[in-house]
């Protein structure tokens, strides 16, 4: 890829977009939970609905988030269309 | 039985085990031990040990401790299983097959059950079992536990003496394999592991963060902790990832089985639950949704209610006037209606609402919804510093403080957990229904106001409760526990029609639990204290029953305890109440009743009422005036009056420490209100 990623963390992902998750900040335990819910690094993520809350969906799972653990999740939006 | 939390394992082990089952603790800690009993198709009994939910054996909260050192055999208290019943959630099988994946490391005979198979079906999604089963080299057997699809399947599975032992092979990623090689050996030689059990400890110690570690369980030996501790220095030192690492291979191999066995028949679409999730977390419609849902809860417990209530009451007052027909008048006949049928009977009747409370609660729960209105309600949670999961123990302590205060279990973080414990019994209880209604009756002369002043007074208890809680909480937060705010991660399970069948045996286990309380406790309670107030008897036989209880121990007692209660509108006679009352909030309606000596009627809550009303201080003044009335609701909104929750909470923090301050935190803010509203309440003439 020739432009560097733009990276937005995932409480700012606009609902109905979906995106790819990139990093994971936040504390290990927290990190690892939801790596091994299958939210890792590489999965994609659908925003459903959420500004202080956020509710997401992976691989067919709802998932919510607190606007904190939001935060702490960056990801790549992808074009409209791609799932 | 183990499994994703949601994926239908509770619903199984009903299935499969009937009325056959006992619920206990493990010792040391207040996970719930549940075993059931079946029969295998040849008729030999079977045990089933129903394990907490998990998402993964690295444990974050004491449930996922107890998993995983059951499956470990670090347990004294339960035998290492020796098979496994992995329960799945077909329409999420990536996910679900992650903590299949670790159980296989174990090296022990493994049934996966793919459960919800019927909803995966409908959701467009066809799992390849034969393939699954030959790629896993285990049984795997396709059900739908809520129909009782697959039952049988299930049960000739468990009675094979010959199941075969999982083709489990994957490869340890190279960074961690030489540090999982020292542990594995350690784990066998120090600890007796046997070499996959060691395996599988050893890969799950050095990628596991915080670890949870319980009472009960067998702690490492010195010699293997000790390599641990090398281990993990090293891996801070050189910064790697392991955890990471391992759970990227882990599911490297499920992604790659899933492509063999998972296949889409139709476009992926919105389910049943996104359509409805689109309204029921909206954040205008969610709302009115919740606000009608809480609407109705409260409106049931407080209308509804009354048919049956006041149908149990007609059956007591029968039961006590006939007691009175047959004995002639004495003491005995005093203690049976008086002290027995007055005390327990008078709890007994606040049945229909504490039922109707589990069922609302049960339901909430069993259709998906309760983790909606957690969602919902994180983020005025999190002005007070919490997240949205303590919603839940909240909500439950409407009902009762002892499961909320249980609920409490899935919250991670220990700081935040200890703060919704604390917190937990402001919520107004069912127990203090019987003592607002009281109040609320002799407050409001009868029939003069109409019901929604009754039902506004009530909630406006509820409400001073709530907002009590959380303001506690926002103070804890800021003082006692700082901690940064809380990272939530929680999964809404699909919806679901509610299962009756569990929702009634739930109602039933808890008002069992209730009554036999109002038959040991509480008719314990009401004797001695019918006891204590007619002994020692009045020197004069014809004095009043207003001197007999001046004289009598109670009344003694009473006495001593006045000059710290007069200050809130209270007498001693009150203070009787306070006082009994400690064992649980409901004793003080009945302490009541044996007061003030309700003869004609001992168990109908309305002579209580005019009793009450008609009570007079020694000058002459009315002694239950409104403001003393709503002085006393307030004084039981905040006031610990409760031992059962001492005891669980004391079982839940592992200390006196937090018990007793939240005794001395409760009852101080209850007697600084109460002196606050009084005080201010006479000097405006009230």
């Amino acid at each position: 890829m020739s432009s560097a990623l733009h990276l937005l963390p995932l409480c700012q992902l606009a609902a109905g977009a979906t995106a790819r998750i990139c990093v994971i900040n936040g504390d290990d335990g927290f990190a690892q939970r939801l790596r091994e819910m299958g939210f890792g690094e590489a999965a994609l993520v659908t925003k459903i609905s959420g500004r202080t809350t956020s509710l997401c969906q992976v691989n067919g799972t709802r998932i919510a988030l607190n606007h904190d653990a939001a935060m702490a999740i960056l990801v790549e939006a992808l074009p409209a269309g791609v799932r | 039985m183990v499994g994703n939390p949601n994926c239908g394992k509770t619903t199984l082990f009903n299935a499969l085990t009937g009325l056959r089952q006992k619920v206990g603790n493990y010792p040391g800690v207040t996970v719930e031990k549940k075993i059931g009993e079946c029969y295998s198709q040849h008729g030999r009994p079977m045990k089933i040990i129903d394990l907490p939910g998990a998402y993964s054996l690295a444990a974050r909260s004491p449930d996922e401790a107890v998993l995983r050192d059951v499956l470990f055999g670090r347990r004294e208290d339960t035998p290492q299983p020796d098979r496994i019943i992995c329960v799945l959630d077909a329409t999420n099988l990536e996910r679900n097959l992650y903590l299949v994946h670790q159980i296989l490391d174990l090296g022990r005979p493994v049934i996966v059950v793919l459960n919800m198979m019927d909803l995966a079906v409908k959701a467009g999604l066809r799992i390849d079992t034969h393939q699954l089963a030959t790629a896993l080299g285990v049984v795997v057997i396709s059900c739908a536990a809520v129909k009782g699809e697959g039952l049988v399947e299930l049960k000739l599975a468990m009675s094979r003496s010959d199941l075969p032992l999982a083709r489990h092979r994957w490869d340890v990623p190279a960074p961690i394999a030489p540090a999982v090689a020292e542990l594995q050996a350690s784990l066998s030689d120090a600890d007796a592991q046997p070499p996959l059990i060691a395996r599988a400890e050893a890969l799950l110690l050095l990628t596991d963060f915080e670890s949870v570690r319980i009472a009960g369980s067998k702690p490492l030996s010195a010699r293997t902790a000790a390599v641990l501790a090398t281990w993990q220095q090293r891996c801070a030192r050189e910064e790697s990832n392991w955890s990471g690492t391992l759970i990227r291979s882990r599911y490297d191999k499920i992604n790659a089985l899933c492509r063999e066995v998972l296949h889409r028949t139709r476009p992926q679409e919105l389910s049943g639950s996104d359509r409805l999730d689109a309204i029921l977390v909206h954040s205008i419609w969610g709302w009115l949704f919740f606000g009608f849902i809480m609407a109705t809860l409260f409106f049931s417990i407080f209308s509804l209610a009354e048919y049956p209530m006041n149908w149990i009451d007609a059956h007591i007052a029968a039961l006590s006037s006939g007691i009175k027909n047959i004995l002639p008048p004495g003491d005995l006949r005093d203690l049976l209606t008086d002290g027995v049928i007055g005390g327990v009977g008078g709890i007994v009747v606040f049945l229909p609402q504490i039922l109707i409370l589990f069922f609302f609660v049960g339901l909430l729960e069993s259709t998906g919804y309760m983790a909606r209105a957690a969602f919902l309600m994180d983020r005025p949670m999190s002005k007070v510093g919490l997240h949205g999961k303590s919603f839940i123990p909240l909500l439950g302590s409407y009902a009762c403080a002892i499961p909320g205060i249980m609920a409490t279990r899935t919250i991670e973080n220990a700081k935040d957990r200890l703060v919704t414990i604390l917190i937990a019994p402001l919520m107004s209880c069912s127990a203090r229904l019987p003592v607002y209604l009281l109040m609320i009756a002799t407050l409001l002369p009868a029939a003069a106001l109409p019901a929604t002043w009754k039902a506004g007074l009530m909630l406006l208890m509820y409400l001073l409760g709530t907002l009590g809680a959380f303001g506690f909480a926002w103070l804890f937060k800021r003082t006692l526990f700082k901690s940064t705010r809380p990272l939530m991660i929680m999964e809404l399970p699909a919806y679901q029609p509610p299962r009756l069948k569990e929702i009634l045996r739930q109602m039933l286990e808890r008002s069992w639990l209730f009554l036999k309380n109002a038959g040991t406790i509480i008719l314990g309670i009401s004797i001695v204290l019918w006891f204590l107030t007619t002994y020692p008897k009045h020197p004069d036989p014809q004095a009043s029953a207003d001197a007999q209880i001046a004289v009598s121990f109670a009344g003694q007692a009473g006495h001593l305890l006045e000059p710290v209660i007069k200050p809130l509108g209270f007498d001693w006679r009150i203070g009787i109440g306070l006082v009994t009352s400690f064992a649980a909030r409901e004793v003080f309606v009945s302490s009541m009743g044996v007061v003030f000596g309700v003869q004609d009627n001992a168990a109908h809550a309305l002579p209580v009422r005019d009793a009450l009303r008609a009570a007079r201080w020694p000058n002459g003044a009315i002694l239950f005036t409104p403001l003393v009335c709503i002085t006393l609701m307030v004084y039981y909104v905040f006031a610990m009056q409760c031992m059962s929750t001492v005891a669980v909470v004391k079982r839940e923090t592992n200390s006196w420490r937090w018990p007793l301050f939240q005794i001395a935190y409760m009852t101080g803010t209850a007697w600084l209100a109460c002196f606050v509203i009084y005080q201010i309440g006479r000097a405006l003439g009230y």
